[in-house]
Protein backbone atom coordinates (compact mmCIF):
# COMPACT_ATOMS: atom_id res chain seq x y z
CA UNK A 1 0.00 0.00 0.00
CA UNK A 2 1.15 3.47 -0.83
CA UNK A 3 2.18 5.24 2.35
CA UNK A 4 3.35 8.78 2.79
CA UNK A 5 6.81 7.96 4.14
CA UNK A 6 8.95 11.06 4.45
CA UNK A 7 6.52 13.29 2.56
CA UNK A 8 6.20 16.82 3.89
CA UNK A 9 2.56 17.78 4.30
CA UNK A 10 1.23 21.24 5.07
CA UNK A 11 -2.14 21.12 6.83
CA UNK A 12 -3.79 24.51 7.29
CA UNK A 13 -6.08 25.00 10.27
CA UNK A 14 -4.47 22.00 11.93
CA UNK A 15 -4.86 23.24 15.50
CA UNK A 16 -8.24 21.63 16.05
CA UNK A 17 -11.01 19.45 14.68
CA UNK A 18 -10.58 17.88 11.28
CA UNK A 19 -7.26 19.60 10.59
CA UNK A 20 -5.76 18.06 13.71
CA UNK A 21 -7.11 14.68 12.69
CA UNK A 22 -5.55 15.04 9.21
CA UNK A 23 -2.20 15.87 10.81
CA UNK A 24 -2.40 12.81 13.07
CA UNK A 25 -3.53 10.33 10.41
CA UNK A 26 -1.02 11.55 7.81
CA UNK A 27 1.77 11.40 10.40
CA UNK A 28 0.70 7.86 11.26
CA UNK A 29 1.29 7.04 7.58
CA UNK A 30 4.80 8.40 7.72
CA UNK A 31 4.42 12.07 6.77
CA UNK A 32 6.18 15.03 8.41
CA UNK A 33 3.69 17.80 9.12
CA UNK A 34 3.71 21.56 8.87
CA UNK A 35 1.02 22.45 11.39
CA UNK A 36 -0.46 25.78 10.33
CA UNK A 37 -3.02 27.52 12.50
CA UNK A 38 -4.01 31.01 13.56
CA UNK A 39 -3.74 30.01 17.22
CA UNK A 40 -0.30 29.09 18.55
CA UNK A 41 -1.18 26.98 21.61
CA UNK A 42 -3.46 24.67 19.64
CA UNK A 43 -0.95 24.39 16.79
CA UNK A 44 1.75 23.41 19.31
CA UNK A 45 -0.55 20.76 20.78
CA UNK A 46 -1.08 19.19 17.34
CA UNK A 47 2.66 19.36 16.68
CA UNK A 48 3.27 17.46 19.93
CA UNK A 49 0.92 14.73 18.69
CA UNK A 50 2.85 14.47 15.42
CA UNK A 51 6.15 14.29 17.31
CA UNK A 52 4.86 11.57 19.58
CA UNK A 53 3.88 9.59 16.47
CA UNK A 54 7.60 9.66 15.64
CA UNK A 55 7.40 12.19 12.80
CA UNK A 56 8.82 15.68 12.42
CA UNK A 57 6.59 18.70 12.93
CA UNK A 58 6.92 22.42 12.33
CA UNK A 59 4.50 25.00 13.67
CA UNK A 60 3.43 27.86 11.39
CA UNK A 61 1.30 30.45 13.11
CA UNK A 62 -0.47 32.98 10.89
CA UNK A 63 -3.79 33.95 9.36
CA UNK A 64 -4.27 32.16 5.99
CA UNK A 65 -6.12 35.20 4.67
CA UNK A 66 -2.87 37.18 4.97
CA UNK A 67 -1.01 36.02 1.88
CA UNK A 68 2.32 37.64 2.76
CA UNK A 69 2.39 36.25 6.29
CA UNK A 70 1.40 32.80 5.04
CA UNK A 71 4.05 32.80 2.33
CA UNK A 72 6.72 33.81 4.84
CA UNK A 73 5.57 31.12 7.28
CA UNK A 74 5.68 28.48 4.55
CA UNK A 75 9.16 29.56 3.49
CA UNK A 76 10.32 29.03 7.09
CA UNK A 77 8.61 25.65 7.17
CA UNK A 78 10.42 24.57 4.00
CA UNK A 79 13.75 25.49 5.59
CA UNK A 80 12.82 23.41 8.64
CA UNK A 81 11.28 20.30 7.02
CA UNK A 82 12.04 20.49 3.31
CA UNK A 83 9.87 21.24 0.28
CA UNK A 84 6.13 20.72 0.63
CA UNK A 85 4.90 17.57 -1.15
CA UNK A 86 1.28 17.80 -0.13
CA UNK A 87 -0.95 20.74 0.75
CA UNK A 88 -4.18 20.11 2.66
CA UNK A 89 -6.28 23.28 2.44
CA UNK A 90 -8.33 22.69 5.56
CA UNK A 91 -8.48 26.09 7.29
CA UNK A 92 -12.02 27.37 7.22
CA UNK A 93 -14.61 29.29 9.18
CA UNK A 94 -18.37 29.07 9.35
CA UNK A 95 -21.13 31.34 10.57
CA UNK A 96 -24.84 30.69 10.95
CA UNK A 97 -26.62 33.86 9.81
CA UNK A 98 -29.86 34.27 7.86
CA UNK A 99 -29.23 35.60 4.36
CA UNK A 100 -30.76 39.05 4.90
CA UNK A 101 -28.68 39.60 8.02
CA UNK A 102 -25.27 38.85 6.52
CA UNK A 103 -23.22 42.05 6.58
CA UNK A 104 -20.58 42.71 3.96
CA UNK A 105 -17.78 42.31 6.51
CA UNK A 106 -18.98 38.83 7.49
CA UNK A 107 -19.28 37.83 3.83
CA UNK A 108 -15.78 39.12 3.15
CA UNK A 109 -14.28 37.33 6.14
CA UNK A 110 -15.77 33.93 5.13
CA UNK A 111 -14.37 34.32 1.61
CA UNK A 112 -11.04 35.67 2.86
CA UNK A 113 -10.40 32.59 4.99
CA UNK A 114 -12.12 29.80 3.04
CA UNK A 115 -11.37 30.84 -0.54
CA UNK A 116 -8.49 33.34 -0.48
CA UNK A 117 -6.84 31.30 2.28
CA UNK A 118 -6.77 28.20 0.04
CA UNK A 119 -5.63 30.33 -2.88
CA UNK A 120 -2.81 31.89 -0.83
CA UNK A 121 -1.58 28.54 0.42
CA UNK A 122 -1.62 26.97 -3.04
CA UNK A 123 0.20 29.93 -4.51
CA UNK A 124 2.86 29.76 -1.82
CA UNK A 125 3.62 26.04 -2.29
CA UNK A 126 3.32 26.11 -6.07
CA UNK A 127 6.82 27.28 -7.08
CA UNK A 128 8.37 24.41 -5.11
CA UNK A 129 5.95 21.87 -6.53
CA UNK A 130 6.40 23.11 -10.10
CA UNK A 131 10.19 23.11 -9.77
CA UNK A 132 10.16 19.46 -8.71
CA UNK A 133 7.26 18.45 -11.00
CA UNK A 134 5.40 16.74 -8.20
CA UNK A 135 2.80 17.51 -5.62
CA UNK A 136 -0.72 16.90 -4.43
CA UNK A 137 -3.23 19.43 -3.22
CA UNK A 138 -6.30 18.33 -1.30
CA UNK A 139 -8.91 21.04 -0.82
CA UNK A 140 -11.67 20.79 1.72
CA UNK A 141 -15.07 21.50 0.22
CA UNK A 142 -18.34 20.71 1.99
CA UNK A 143 -21.66 19.12 1.10
CA UNK A 144 -23.07 22.58 1.90
CA UNK A 145 -21.37 23.76 -1.28
CA UNK A 146 -22.87 20.86 -3.23
CA UNK A 147 -26.47 20.80 -2.01
CA UNK A 148 -26.87 24.07 -0.11
CA UNK A 149 -28.01 24.59 3.47
CA UNK A 150 -30.11 27.35 4.99
CA UNK A 151 -28.64 30.24 7.01
CA UNK A 152 -25.10 30.03 5.76
CA UNK A 153 -25.26 31.15 2.13
CA UNK A 154 -21.85 32.78 2.30
CA UNK A 155 -20.31 29.56 3.59
CA UNK A 156 -22.10 27.46 0.92
CA UNK A 157 -20.86 29.83 -1.78
CA UNK A 158 -17.30 29.73 -0.44
CA UNK A 159 -17.31 25.93 -0.50
CA UNK A 160 -18.80 25.96 -4.00
CA UNK A 161 -15.87 28.17 -4.98
CA UNK A 162 -13.49 25.53 -3.61
CA UNK A 163 -14.94 23.05 -6.10
CA UNK A 164 -14.28 25.49 -8.93
CA UNK A 165 -10.69 26.07 -7.81
CA UNK A 166 -10.15 22.33 -7.48
CA UNK A 167 -11.27 21.57 -11.03
CA UNK A 168 -9.44 24.48 -12.63
CA UNK A 169 -6.17 23.86 -10.77
CA UNK A 170 -6.34 20.16 -11.67
CA UNK A 171 -6.27 21.10 -15.35
CA UNK A 172 -3.82 23.95 -15.07
CA UNK A 173 -1.28 22.16 -12.88
CA UNK A 174 -1.41 18.68 -14.42
CA UNK A 175 1.51 19.37 -16.79
CA UNK A 176 3.72 19.63 -13.69
CA UNK A 177 2.31 16.36 -12.30
CA UNK A 178 0.56 18.24 -9.55
CA UNK A 179 -2.75 16.60 -8.69
CA UNK A 180 -5.62 18.56 -7.17
CA UNK A 181 -8.68 16.98 -5.59
CA UNK A 182 -11.20 17.77 -2.89
CA UNK A 183 -12.87 16.00 -0.01
CA UNK A 184 -16.40 17.10 0.76
CA UNK A 185 -17.45 16.35 4.31
CA UNK A 186 -21.09 16.23 5.31
CA UNK A 187 -22.17 15.84 8.93
CA UNK A 188 -19.01 15.21 10.95
CA UNK A 189 -18.86 14.92 14.74
CA UNK A 190 -16.00 17.34 15.41
CA UNK A 191 -15.45 18.72 18.90
CA UNK A 192 -17.36 21.81 17.81
CA UNK A 193 -20.37 19.80 16.62
CA UNK A 194 -20.39 17.85 19.86
CA UNK A 195 -20.25 21.09 21.83
CA UNK A 196 -23.05 22.70 19.81
CA UNK A 197 -25.48 19.80 19.48
CA UNK A 198 -24.48 17.37 22.20
CA UNK A 199 -24.27 13.64 21.50
CA UNK A 200 -28.02 13.30 22.02
CA UNK A 201 -28.72 15.89 19.32
CA UNK A 202 -26.22 14.20 17.02
CA UNK A 203 -27.85 10.81 17.48
CA UNK A 204 -31.28 12.29 16.84
CA UNK A 205 -30.28 13.98 13.58
CA UNK A 206 -28.38 10.90 12.43
CA UNK A 207 -31.43 8.69 12.96
CA UNK A 208 -33.70 11.08 11.10
CA UNK A 209 -31.57 12.39 8.25
CA UNK A 210 -28.46 10.35 7.51
CA UNK A 211 -28.99 7.13 5.55
CA UNK A 212 -26.12 5.36 7.37
CA UNK A 213 -27.61 6.64 10.65
CA UNK A 214 -24.44 8.04 12.09
CA UNK A 215 -22.30 11.14 11.89
CA UNK A 216 -18.91 10.85 10.30
CA UNK A 217 -15.85 11.09 12.51
CA UNK A 218 -12.94 13.38 11.61
CA UNK A 219 -10.91 10.22 10.81
CA UNK A 220 -13.35 9.31 8.02
CA UNK A 221 -12.38 12.52 6.26
CA UNK A 222 -8.68 12.13 7.07
CA UNK A 223 -8.57 8.68 5.43
CA UNK A 224 -9.99 10.19 2.23
CA UNK A 225 -7.39 12.98 2.41
CA UNK A 226 -4.68 10.34 2.86
CA UNK A 227 -5.96 8.35 -0.12
CA UNK A 228 -5.96 11.43 -2.38
CA UNK A 229 -2.54 12.56 -1.11
CA UNK A 230 -0.89 9.20 -1.75
CA UNK A 231 0.52 7.56 -4.88
CA UNK A 232 -2.42 5.15 -4.97
CA UNK A 233 -4.43 8.08 -6.33
CA UNK A 234 -1.84 9.11 -8.92
CA UNK A 235 -4.41 8.91 -11.76
CA UNK A 236 -7.04 10.83 -9.78
CA UNK A 237 -7.23 14.58 -10.35
CA UNK A 238 -10.00 17.19 -10.43
CA UNK A 239 -12.32 14.95 -8.42
CA UNK A 240 -14.34 15.21 -5.24
CA UNK A 241 -14.82 12.52 -2.59
CA UNK A 242 -18.00 13.16 -0.61
CA UNK A 243 -18.15 11.83 2.96
CA UNK A 244 -21.72 12.17 4.07
CA UNK A 245 -23.11 8.77 5.01
CA UNK A 246 -25.38 8.89 1.97
CA UNK A 247 -26.83 12.32 2.81
CA UNK A 248 -25.58 14.05 -0.32
CA UNK A 249 -25.87 11.81 -3.36
CA UNK A 250 -25.63 14.22 -6.24
CA UNK A 251 -23.78 15.14 -9.42
CA UNK A 252 -22.35 12.30 -11.38
CA UNK B 1 -3.97 1.85 6.17
CA UNK B 2 -6.77 -0.54 6.94
CA UNK B 3 -6.31 -3.86 5.23
CA UNK B 4 -8.95 -6.32 4.12
CA UNK B 5 -7.88 -9.22 6.32
CA UNK B 6 -10.67 -11.64 7.11
CA UNK B 7 -12.88 -10.32 4.30
CA UNK B 8 -14.11 -12.25 1.30
CA UNK B 9 -14.42 -10.38 -1.99
CA UNK B 10 -16.22 -11.46 -5.15
CA UNK B 11 -14.89 -9.84 -8.32
CA UNK B 12 -16.96 -10.44 -11.44
CA UNK B 13 -15.25 -10.59 -14.82
CA UNK B 14 -11.92 -11.21 -13.12
CA UNK B 15 -10.48 -13.53 -15.77
CA UNK B 16 -8.51 -10.68 -17.32
CA UNK B 17 -7.97 -6.94 -17.47
CA UNK B 18 -9.22 -4.69 -14.69
CA UNK B 19 -11.04 -7.50 -12.89
CA UNK B 20 -7.88 -9.58 -12.70
CA UNK B 21 -5.96 -6.64 -11.22
CA UNK B 22 -8.76 -5.99 -8.69
CA UNK B 23 -8.52 -9.62 -7.54
CA UNK B 24 -4.74 -9.36 -7.17
CA UNK B 25 -4.84 -6.02 -5.32
CA UNK B 26 -7.65 -7.03 -2.94
CA UNK B 27 -5.82 -10.29 -2.18
CA UNK B 28 -2.59 -8.40 -1.59
CA UNK B 29 -4.45 -6.39 1.06
CA UNK B 30 -5.58 -9.53 2.80
CA UNK B 31 -8.97 -10.44 1.29
CA UNK B 32 -9.85 -13.96 0.18
CA UNK B 33 -11.08 -13.55 -3.38
CA UNK B 34 -13.69 -15.30 -5.44
CA UNK B 35 -12.70 -14.97 -9.06
CA UNK B 36 -15.71 -14.92 -11.35
CA UNK B 37 -15.62 -15.07 -15.11
CA UNK B 38 -17.64 -16.51 -17.96
CA UNK B 39 -14.49 -18.30 -19.12
CA UNK B 40 -13.10 -20.87 -16.72
CA UNK B 41 -9.58 -20.73 -18.18
CA UNK B 42 -9.15 -17.02 -17.43
CA UNK B 43 -10.69 -17.35 -13.98
CA UNK B 44 -8.39 -20.24 -13.08
CA UNK B 45 -5.41 -18.30 -14.36
CA UNK B 46 -6.26 -15.30 -12.16
CA UNK B 47 -6.87 -17.56 -9.14
CA UNK B 48 -3.47 -19.15 -9.79
CA UNK B 49 -1.82 -15.73 -9.87
CA UNK B 50 -3.48 -14.80 -6.56
CA UNK B 51 -2.33 -18.03 -4.90
CA UNK B 52 1.17 -17.65 -6.30
CA UNK B 53 1.34 -14.23 -4.63
CA UNK B 54 0.40 -15.87 -1.33
CA UNK B 55 -3.32 -15.09 -1.42
CA UNK B 56 -6.45 -17.17 -1.13
CA UNK B 57 -8.68 -17.66 -4.19
CA UNK B 58 -11.54 -19.74 -5.49
CA UNK B 59 -13.32 -19.68 -8.80
CA UNK B 60 -16.98 -19.17 -9.73
CA UNK B 61 -17.91 -19.55 -13.38
CA UNK B 62 -21.18 -18.38 -14.90
CA UNK B 63 -22.66 -16.28 -17.67
CA UNK B 64 -23.52 -12.98 -15.99
CA UNK B 65 -26.48 -12.45 -18.36
CA UNK B 66 -28.14 -15.68 -17.22
CA UNK B 67 -30.04 -14.96 -14.02
CA UNK B 68 -30.59 -18.64 -13.14
CA UNK B 69 -26.87 -19.28 -13.60
CA UNK B 70 -25.98 -16.28 -11.37
CA UNK B 71 -28.29 -17.56 -8.63
CA UNK B 72 -26.75 -21.02 -8.88
CA UNK B 73 -23.12 -19.89 -8.95
CA UNK B 74 -23.31 -17.04 -6.40
CA UNK B 75 -26.09 -18.42 -4.19
CA UNK B 76 -23.77 -21.05 -2.75
CA UNK B 77 -20.75 -18.83 -2.04
CA UNK B 78 -21.35 -18.39 1.68
CA UNK B 79 -20.19 -15.14 3.26
CA UNK B 80 -19.25 -12.41 0.80
CA UNK B 81 -18.24 -9.08 2.38
CA UNK B 82 -17.21 -7.19 -0.74
CA UNK B 83 -18.79 -7.37 -4.18
CA UNK B 84 -16.97 -5.76 -7.08
CA UNK B 85 -19.28 -5.63 -10.08
CA UNK B 86 -16.68 -5.42 -12.80
CA UNK B 87 -17.88 -7.75 -15.60
CA UNK B 88 -18.41 -5.75 -18.76
CA UNK B 89 -18.07 -5.67 -22.49
CA UNK B 90 -17.53 -2.96 -25.04
CA UNK B 91 -17.79 -2.45 -28.76
CA UNK B 92 -17.37 0.71 -30.77
CA UNK B 93 -20.56 1.18 -32.79
CA UNK B 94 -22.62 3.94 -34.32
CA UNK B 95 -26.28 3.79 -33.41
CA UNK B 96 -27.32 2.55 -36.86
CA UNK B 97 -25.03 -0.43 -36.48
CA UNK B 98 -26.33 -1.56 -33.09
CA UNK B 99 -28.81 -4.40 -33.43
CA UNK B 100 -31.53 -5.03 -30.89
CA UNK B 101 -29.71 -8.16 -29.78
CA UNK B 102 -26.44 -6.26 -29.29
CA UNK B 103 -28.23 -3.55 -27.37
CA UNK B 104 -29.84 -6.10 -25.08
CA UNK B 105 -26.56 -7.94 -24.56
CA UNK B 106 -24.79 -4.71 -23.59
CA UNK B 107 -27.48 -3.89 -21.01
CA UNK B 108 -27.62 -7.46 -19.75
CA UNK B 109 -23.89 -7.84 -19.11
CA UNK B 110 -23.51 -4.53 -17.28
CA UNK B 111 -26.85 -3.77 -15.69
CA UNK B 112 -28.75 -7.01 -15.35
CA UNK B 113 -25.57 -8.83 -14.36
CA UNK B 114 -24.78 -6.40 -11.54
CA UNK B 115 -28.43 -6.23 -10.52
CA UNK B 116 -28.95 -9.95 -10.06
CA UNK B 117 -25.48 -10.53 -8.61
CA UNK B 118 -26.40 -8.10 -5.84
CA UNK B 119 -29.91 -9.49 -5.47
CA UNK B 120 -28.41 -12.94 -4.94
CA UNK B 121 -25.86 -11.85 -2.33
CA UNK B 122 -27.97 -9.27 -0.51
CA UNK B 123 -29.93 -11.49 1.92
CA UNK B 124 -26.72 -12.71 3.58
CA UNK B 125 -25.33 -9.16 3.69
CA UNK B 126 -28.52 -7.88 5.29
CA UNK B 127 -28.41 -10.67 7.83
CA UNK B 128 -24.85 -9.76 8.82
CA UNK B 129 -25.75 -6.06 8.67
CA UNK B 130 -22.81 -4.99 6.57
CA UNK B 131 -21.02 -5.24 3.30
CA UNK B 132 -19.48 -3.22 0.51
CA UNK B 133 -20.67 -3.09 -3.06
CA UNK B 134 -18.43 -1.42 -5.63
CA UNK B 135 -19.83 -0.96 -9.10
CA UNK B 136 -17.83 -0.11 -12.18
CA UNK B 137 -19.13 2.92 -14.01
CA UNK B 138 -17.19 4.71 -16.73
CA UNK B 139 -16.28 8.22 -17.83
CA UNK B 140 -18.29 7.40 -20.96
CA UNK B 141 -21.41 6.93 -18.83
CA UNK B 142 -20.78 10.30 -17.17
CA UNK B 143 -19.89 12.31 -20.25
CA UNK B 144 -21.07 10.37 -23.28
CA UNK B 145 -19.06 9.66 -26.41
CA UNK B 146 -19.70 10.06 -30.12
CA UNK B 147 -20.03 6.32 -30.59
CA UNK B 148 -21.01 3.36 -28.34
CA UNK B 149 -24.26 4.85 -27.06
CA UNK B 150 -25.38 1.44 -25.82
CA UNK B 151 -22.24 1.22 -23.67
CA UNK B 152 -22.67 4.81 -22.40
CA UNK B 153 -26.29 4.07 -21.54
CA UNK B 154 -25.40 0.88 -19.67
CA UNK B 155 -22.69 2.64 -17.66
CA UNK B 156 -25.02 5.53 -16.78
CA UNK B 157 -27.52 2.94 -15.56
CA UNK B 158 -24.81 1.68 -13.19
CA UNK B 159 -24.68 5.17 -11.65
CA UNK B 160 -28.44 5.01 -11.08
CA UNK B 161 -28.19 1.61 -9.42
CA UNK B 162 -25.32 2.79 -7.23
CA UNK B 163 -27.21 5.80 -5.89
CA UNK B 164 -30.51 3.97 -5.37
CA UNK B 165 -28.88 0.97 -3.68
CA UNK B 166 -26.88 3.26 -1.38
CA UNK B 167 -30.14 4.68 -0.05
CA UNK B 168 -32.05 1.39 0.03
CA UNK B 169 -29.32 -0.64 1.76
CA UNK B 170 -28.02 2.03 4.19
CA UNK B 171 -30.30 0.87 7.07
CA UNK B 172 -28.38 -2.42 7.02
CA UNK B 173 -25.01 -0.68 6.99
CA UNK B 174 -24.30 -1.83 3.44
CA UNK B 175 -22.27 0.75 1.50
CA UNK B 176 -22.60 1.11 -2.26
CA UNK B 177 -20.23 3.18 -4.38
CA UNK B 178 -18.80 3.21 -7.89
CA UNK B 179 -15.44 3.72 -9.48
CA UNK B 180 -15.48 5.42 -12.85
CA UNK B 181 -12.40 4.68 -14.95
CA UNK B 182 -11.26 6.83 -17.84
CA UNK B 183 -8.88 5.49 -20.47
CA UNK B 184 -7.03 2.55 -18.97
CA UNK B 185 -4.18 0.61 -20.54
CA UNK B 186 -5.51 -2.94 -20.71
CA UNK B 187 -4.70 -5.72 -23.15
CA UNK B 188 -7.72 -4.56 -25.14
CA UNK B 189 -6.38 -0.98 -25.39
CA UNK B 190 -3.07 -2.32 -26.68
CA UNK B 191 -4.86 -4.42 -29.30
CA UNK B 192 -7.10 -1.61 -30.49
CA UNK B 193 -4.63 1.26 -30.74
CA UNK B 194 -1.14 1.78 -32.08
CA UNK B 195 1.64 2.98 -29.75
CA UNK B 196 1.54 6.30 -31.53
CA UNK B 197 -2.20 6.67 -31.00
CA UNK B 198 -1.75 5.91 -27.32
CA UNK B 199 1.05 8.47 -26.97
CA UNK B 200 -1.00 11.04 -28.82
CA UNK B 201 -4.03 10.43 -26.62
CA UNK B 202 -1.98 10.77 -23.44
CA UNK B 203 -0.25 13.94 -24.54
CA UNK B 204 -3.20 15.74 -26.08
CA UNK B 205 -6.18 14.66 -24.04
CA UNK B 206 -5.20 13.40 -20.61
CA UNK B 207 -4.03 16.22 -18.32
CA UNK B 208 -1.68 14.02 -16.27
CA UNK B 209 -0.04 12.92 -19.53
CA UNK B 210 -0.49 9.17 -19.31
CA UNK B 211 -3.14 6.49 -19.60
CA UNK B 212 -4.44 4.85 -16.47
CA UNK B 213 -3.05 1.51 -15.37
CA UNK B 214 -5.33 -1.22 -14.05
CA UNK B 215 -3.74 -0.71 -10.60
CA UNK B 216 -4.96 2.90 -10.52
CA UNK B 217 -8.53 1.64 -10.60
CA UNK B 218 -7.82 -1.23 -8.21
CA UNK B 219 -6.43 1.14 -5.55
CA UNK B 220 -9.67 3.13 -5.68
CA UNK B 221 -11.68 -0.11 -5.40
CA UNK B 222 -9.55 -1.22 -2.44
CA UNK B 223 -10.02 2.12 -0.69
CA UNK B 224 -13.81 2.02 -1.11
CA UNK B 225 -13.82 -1.62 0.05
CA UNK B 226 -11.93 -0.83 3.27
CA UNK B 227 -13.24 0.32 6.64
CA UNK B 228 -11.54 3.66 5.97
CA UNK B 229 -14.35 4.48 3.53
CA UNK B 230 -17.15 3.52 5.92
CA UNK B 231 -18.77 6.98 5.82
CA UNK B 232 -18.88 7.00 2.01
CA UNK B 233 -21.97 5.71 0.25
CA UNK B 234 -23.76 6.55 -2.98
CA UNK B 235 -20.64 8.17 -4.40
CA UNK B 236 -18.66 7.90 -7.61
CA UNK B 237 -14.87 7.98 -7.58
CA UNK B 238 -13.65 8.96 -11.06
CA UNK B 239 -10.13 7.79 -11.90
CA UNK B 240 -9.27 9.35 -15.23
CA UNK B 241 -6.15 11.49 -15.02
CA UNK B 242 -8.21 14.68 -15.14
CA UNK B 243 -9.63 13.96 -18.62
CA UNK B 244 -13.20 14.07 -17.34
CA UNK B 245 -13.95 16.59 -14.60
CA UNK B 246 -17.70 16.87 -14.18
CA UNK B 247 -20.61 16.79 -11.75
CA UNK B 248 -19.94 18.03 -8.29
Amino acid sequence: MAGLDGRVVLVTGAGAGMGRSHAQILAARGADIVVQDIGEPSARETAEMVLSAGRRAHVAVCDVSDGEALTAAIEEAVVALGPIDVLVNNAGIHALTPFDEIEEAEFDRIFAVNVAGSFNAAKAVLPGMKARCRGAIVNVASTSGQIGTPNDTHYCASKGAILGLTKAWAKELAPWSIRVNAVSPGPIATEMTVRNRGWEGIRERAEKEIPLRRYGMPEDVSHAVAFLAGDGASFVTGQVITLAGGLAIVGI
Amino acid sequence: MAGLEGKTALVTGAGRGLGRQHALTLAERGAAVIVHDIAEVGAEETAGMVRKAGGEARVAVCDITDVAAIKEAFGALGTVDIVVNNAGTHEARLIEAISAAEFKHMMDVHVKGAFFTVQTLLPAMKERRGGKIINTASAWGQCGWHTDSHYCGAKAAILGLTKAWAKEFAPWGIRVNAVSPGVVMTEMTRLNRTDEEIRDLAEKHIPVGRLGLPEDISYAVAYLASAEADFITGQVLPVNGGEFIVGI
